[in-house]
């Protein structure tokens, strides 16, 4: 890690943003300048995704075993491209 | 020759298997291609609901697009292989190079040729990236029209009445769902704003 | 304090005052020679991207952009990955009430351009970009005319970009969308970009002052760095503070010093409250604000982050919620319109703030249900940055926030104009 004392004193806003909550499982990511709110993940994968008020998604980021497949047919299934899963 | 071996089979006297699949393959392309773009329009354009999610819409454009892709491959081979109209196979690939009405059937091939494309690049989409793949899709549009003038000057059904009608359904269905998607879309709120004046002048100025 | 006048035009003059490292020597001027003359009998420069990153490690240099990340290990990434770096050197400010990046390009480019020319020699970079504000223009000319001066001695060539004039021109994504081409807005990025950021290549990006604090530490070496400032936190920094004088003030200050005495010789006072980071920045009472330090770490324990070192004290009689209220309207106007949640939220965020002020609602609910709503949304943290405020002026103004649940405001009335957003 980073620091003198070698550790991350905590007040790394950077390091803080970048940490993954669980490593071992595929993540589900949103490109937000491509997102327009269509709405189809959401209603593929509604275990994970669910719309705001605006229609846009919010996506809970780690995705369990038994949704991967469902979260590869939502990432596919958006116009925009802009639903990504990234492997652990 | 298939006919020969229809004809050897004793099934019909004359037996133009081939024209009549290539026929039918051809208004079945133009039914099946006018809901294949109309179902594109709509997912864009009109919000799902519990009954009839967009991603339904969306799978029965995708569905619909691979099951005319089929009719079009049919109708393609049909051409070639029968003997009583000499296309050869590059023909049918390459537009306006056929000895046989080669205005209009050449319109078709560009059809097939844009539809190749607007196939290739959406199973390579997310490669390719979003504006790449909607550069070529946006041309679906104009290969279903080459489609059908082809169909309408060439078809064997073109001159009766039917077949003028189902175009003409065909036609308006298509040019609705077009309209209205023009419409929505000028209607839409603008995207990415402007950079104002200038913000340091703005921010002593308040309070 | 002795101090010069800046003027970096179109009515963003700021007073910088004489500090001990960066901004010292200023009667002399921002010119070449003298800038070589301080640097006489220096310390050769590290060769190598390890070399340099231990350097900065010695002294635990952060960066002076608002992030805080550490600059040796941007360096260290940078130098081993593939592809030939690129140093970018944002001097682009962003935020309005923030003045130090274009007072120190101004009065000392060379410590500036020095210090890239430090890294990009190190990693092995074959180009610096610096990026200058678009709303300050002669910031862009003094910086053509440093460059110009030295282009001959340097080894790697420096090119310059203005940027657009916006509160979100700064952020990195930011930046390298504006270097490749494209327009001057945030995007998602899916890894740090001393991995690959500018055309895919490993860039190091990083605030101006840093890079001038890097200089510095290159030319004096460890020790006399650390003569100044605490033992955890070494050495000094650059703040802005906004009084009730007829322009900012922008002071280099030793960690560890107090903030209070600061205030008071920039003609400010933080007896109605502070806001603390800028615009992005967090409200302190009077209380918190007495017995602070200039320390990153002090202020992470007081609830805050230093940021980009923009003090905007509260004047006497003005209500915080109102204050608020047009600091909101205002960053819901900058957003670059691209990311749903910050496009529709922020907007929406602001109406109810503003309600609030006016005393027109009787519950902070949709508030607190807006701010869950945006914040880590979007390609930037520019709804984050606009939460953090309101959630420090709900958590250290109950009293103001109460009186106007019930409809009225005892400070002196500040007009929350009808068309600020």
């Amino acid at each position: 890690m980073h620091g003198r004392r070698g550790r991350c004193p905590g007040w790394c806003v950077v390091s803080a943003s970048t940490r993954a909550p669980d490593p071992a499982r595929q993540q589900l990511t949103v490109d937000w300048q491509s997102c327009d709110g269509h709405g189809l993940c959401a209603e593929i994968l509604p275990e994970l995704v669910h719309l705001d008020e605006w229609h846009f998604p919010v996506v809970q980021r780690a995705v369990p075993k038994e949704l991967e497949r469902l979260a590869r047919a939502a990432v596919v299934a958006c116009p925009k491209l802009a639903l990504k899963i990234t492997k652990p | 020759m298939l006919s020969n071996v229809v004809q050897a089979a004793g099934l019909v006297e004359e037996a133009p298997v081939l024209w009549y699949a290539n026929r039918g393959s051809g208004f079945v392309l133009l039914g099946l291609l006018t809901v294949t773009t109309v179902a594109g329009v709509l997912a864009g354009a009109v919000p799902g609901s519990r009954e009839w999610p967009r991603a339904a819409t969306q799978a029965m454009h995708r569905n619909v697009g691979l099951l005319s892709a089929t009719f079009l491959a049919l109708h393609v081979v049909t051409t070639v292989v029968d003997e009583f109209v000499d296309v050869r196979w590059w023909q049918a690939i390459v537009p306006f190079t056929s000895g046989y009405e080669r205005i209009w059937l050449g319109l078709g091939v560009v059809g097939l040729d844009l539809i190749l494309a607007v196939i290739i690049t959406s199973m390579l989409r997310h490669r390719l990236g979003h504006r790449l793949w909607r550069g070529i899709h946006v041309l679906s549009y104009l290969a279903w029209a080459l489609g059908t003038v082809h169909g309408l000057a060439m078809g064997t059904d073109a001159g009766t009445r039917w077949g003028v009608a189902f175009a003409a359904v065909c036609t308006m269905a298509v040019a609705v769902a077009v309209g209205a998607r023009l419409v929505s879309l000028r209607s839409a709120p603008p995207s990415a704003g402007a950079p104002k004046a200038n913000p340091v002048t703005t921010h002593r100025g308040m309070p | 304090m002795s101090g010069v006048r800046v003027a970096a035009g179109q009515g963003t003059d700021v007073w910088a005052h004489e500090g001990p490292r960066l901004l010292a020597d200023l009667e002399h001027g921002p010119g070449l020679a003298v800038h070589r003359r301080r640097s006489i009998g220096r310390q050769p420069w590290p060769t190598s991207g390890r070399e340099l990153a231990e350097l900065l490690e010695a002294v635990d240099l952060r960066g002076r952009g608002g992030a805080a990340f550490p600059l040796a290990r941007k360096v260290r990434t940078a130098a081993k990955a593939r592809g030939r770096p690129v140093v970018v050197v944002n001097a682009a400010e962003g935020e309005p009430a923030s003045s130090k990046d274009s007072t120190l390009m101004l009065l000392k480019p060379h410590l500036v351009l020095d210090g890239a020319q430090l890294v990009a020699q190190a990693i092995g970079a074959d180009t610096i970009h610096v990026v200058v504000p678009g709303e300050r223009p002669s910031v862009q000319a003094g910086v053509r005319t440093a460059m110009a001066d030295r282009a001959d001695a340097d080894p790697v060539s420096m090119s310059l970009r203005q940027a657009e004039c916006r509160f979100v021109a700064g952020e990195s994504s930011a930046v390298l969308e504006l270097l490749s081409g494209r327009p001057n807005l945030p995007v998602t990025t899916s890894r740090p970009s001393a991995v690959s950021g500018l055309g895919g290549r490993p860039t190091v990006l990083s605030n101006a002052e840093t890079y001038a604090q890097a200089a510095l530490l290159a030319r004096d070496g460890v020790d006399v760095y650390c003569s100044v400032g605490t033992p955890a936190e070494p050495g000094t920094r650059l703040l802005t503070i906004d009084g009730d004088g007829d322009r900012p003030t922008v002071l280099e200050v030793a960690h560890g010093t107090r903030l209070a005495p600061l205030l008071a010789a920039a003609d400010a006072d933080a007896d109605n409250g502070l806001l603390l980071g800028g615009y992005h920045g967090t409200w302190l009472p009077p209380a918190a604000v007495a017995d602070l330090t200039v320390s990153a770490m002090a202020m992470i324990e007081a609830g805050a982050a230093i940021g980009a070192g923009v003090m905007l004290p509260l004047r006497a009689g003005v209500c915080p919620i109102r204050r608020t209220a047009v600091v909101v309207g205002y960053l819901a106007g900058e957003s670059a319109n691209r990311c749903g949640p910050c496009k529709f939220g922020l907007p929406a965020l602001a109406h109810a703030v503003r309600d609030l002020a006016l005393g027109a609602v009787r519950s902070s609910a949709r508030i607190v249900q807006l701010m869950d709503a945006v914040e880590r949304r979007g390609a930037c943290h520019h709804p984050d940055g606009t939460t953090r405020s309101i959630r420090s002026m709900l958590r250290e103004c109950p009293l103001e926030v109460e009186m106007h649940l019930s409809g009225s405001c005892t400070a002196a009335a500040v007009a929350v104009p009808a068309g600020a957003w």
